[in-house]
């Protein structure tokens, strides 16, 4: 099994790296957009639809800092691809380099199963869990800010402070009562 | 001036859309340089349609002339209404060197053999097509203006499309069409949609065609390749394949605008759970309906993003191979020609 690891290569000089896992393709092409634009340091965008990667790149790739899932609430495809995707990494990816991206959280037509499901996913592997807009430019930044932050932790840019550290302080947790009917 | 003439009038002006209504007019070419200075158009559509009723009751028109505004009016704007393409069959050895103005003689004196009382006109297309605007009326009435029936035809072409056409009047307009361009049949294509441009492209075939290649990096360059050197696309190779499959599939660029396209299977249930439904011995009737804005693109994007699976299955790039949105599916072999083969799962 090809898993990614996260130690497994050099780092670079004051870069970091990125990798969007998206089933649908769609939001991490203007997510990939807006990151980029980081003046400080060099950020590079790997956009993947699942795991594993091709063997082909093996060489070129660079070290992952971080993983991000992105799913889309109104497909169940989406959540499966990522679950599916899940077995691909390395457990050393789990202590703070993966984090959850949740789109179209607002939107009516979709069911609370859906969002608990991924509160639980996200809970029970200690990873953060962020909701973005991507409908609007402004979304969109707001996203990749939030992500950049992550990042440069887990890229080890910020001094005394490690993406383990941060984890747990931004880690996902299931209110005690997820299971229980709500009464919307 | 007849009362008919003035509702016609009316709900011509009604339905011209006001920044339109200059402009139509004056292409028209009806009303006199004096009338046309007197005609206000920042007025709102009600002043505006009693001007003109007094403006017609001056110059005394008739239906005859009303009818060419509404012409005008409807080949400027032909995306409204449900048109349905029709192909003729058999040509004889003449059909392909129809002149025009055979065809607008013969059509005329066919269809009015045909129906008593019945109002022709046809106009001819700078782009090559022939409109032709129908009133119909029956032995003891007078020709109806307010439901005319329009068709257009690409002289020389197998191709036939008509909207507003009642069934009563449809074997009598076909009898016409056959016999005036010379042709042995006339049949239903199958392909209905809002907008006659789209499915005059879709059946004629002018939009970005793709072909197979072997070396597809022409289009690698054009699809969405971040053109930042610091973002990667893991999976391009695959990416590229399914993008190339789904354009060659249903085409590249801006694809004809189609609304709908309905699947009506006469299968047998085929399902390993239920034994129940597989035992039937009848097929398991049922309609399956696509809709969308414009299908085609929907279609070549569940394509290209990896929801429809690749190559693309004939049952959905039968649409535009064959230019038909219409499918009756059966479980039997080689069947008629508007039959499909379901795909095996």
């Amino acid at each position: 099994m090809s898993l990614l690891k996260p130690f497994s290569k050099l780092p670079g000089l004051n870069t970091a790296n990125i990798l969007l896992v998206e089933g649908e393709e769609q939001f991490q092409q203007s997510l990939a957009d807006a990151l980029v634009e980081e003046t400080a340091f060099t950020v590079n965008v790997r956009l993947a639809k699942s795991l594993p990667l091709p063997l082909e790149n093996e060489e070129s790739r660079p070290r992952i800092d971080l993983v991000v899932f992105i799913i889309n609430l109104t497909s169940e495809l989406s959540f499966q691809s990522a679950e599916a995707s899940l077995k691909y990494l390395d457990p050393g990816y789990f202590l703070g380099k993966v984090c959850f991206m949740v789109t179209n959280a607002r939107n009516a037509s979709v069911p609370t199963e859906q969002l608990d499901a991924v509160r639980k996913l996200a809970a029970s592997l200690h990873c953060p869990l962020l909701f973005a807009e991507d409908q609007t430019p402004d979304g969109v930044t707001n996203a990749a800010e939030r992500l950049m932050t992550i990042l440069k932790v887990a890229a080890g840019l910020v001094p005394m402070a490690t993406s383990l550290y941060l984890s747990s302080l931004t880690r996902c947790t299931v209110p005690l009562d997820i299971d229980q009917p709500s009464f919307e | 001036m007849d009362d008919s003439t003035r509702r016609l009038l009316q709900r011509l002006i009604r339905r011209i859309p006001a920044p339109m209504l200059k402009p139509t007019l004056e292409k028209w070419g009806r009303l006199t340089v004096a009338q046309r200075q007197s005609m206000d158009y920042t007025q709102r559509k009600w002043p505006l349609t009693e001007k003109l009723l007094s403006i017609c009751e001056e110059n005394e028109w008739t239906t005859k002339h009303i009818t060419e505004l509404e012409m005008i009016c409807v080949i400027d704007n032909p995306n409204q209404g449900m048109w349905r393409a029709f192909q003729l069959m058999d040509p004889e050895d003449d059909a392909h060197s129809l002149e025009l103005t055979q065809f607008k003689e013969q059509f005329k004196s066919h269809l009015s053999e045909l129906v008593r009382h019945v109002s022709v006109k046809i106009k001819k297309h700078t782009d090559e097509a022939v409109w032709i605007r129908i009133a119909w009326g029956d032995g003891f009435s007078r020709p109806n203006h307010l439901k005319p029936t329009y068709v257009v035809h690409h002289l020389q072409t197998s191709f036939v499309f008509v909207t507003s056409l009642t069934s009563k009047q449809k074997p009598l307009l076909s009898q016409a069409l056959v016999l005036s361009t010379r042709h042995h049949a006339i049949k239903d294509a199958n392909l209905s949609g809002r907008n006659l441009t789209a499915i005059r492209d879709l059946l004629m075939r002018q939009y970005e065609q793709v072909f197979p290649t072997k070396y597809s990096s022409p289009l690698e360059e054009k699809n969405q390749t971040p053109s930042n050197p610091h973002i990667e696309r893991e999976q391009a190779g695959p990416f590229a394949n399914r993008l190339q499959m789904a354009c060659e599939a249903f085409g590249g660029g801006t694809l004809p605008q189609l609304q709908s396209a309905v699947y009506k299977l006469e299968t047998k249930f085929r399902d390993q759970t239920n034994r129940n439904m597989t035992e039937r011995e009848e097929p398991f009737r049922c309609v399956v309906k696509f809709e969308s804005t414009n299908l085609l693109e929907s279609l070549r994007h569940s394509a290209s993003s990896g929801i429809a699976s690749t190559p693309v299955t004939p049952l959905l790039s039968s649409i535009p191979l064959k230019g038909r949105n219409y499918f009756v599916i059966t479980d039997n072999g080689p069947g008629p020609a508007s039959q499909m083969h379901p795909s095996q799962k």
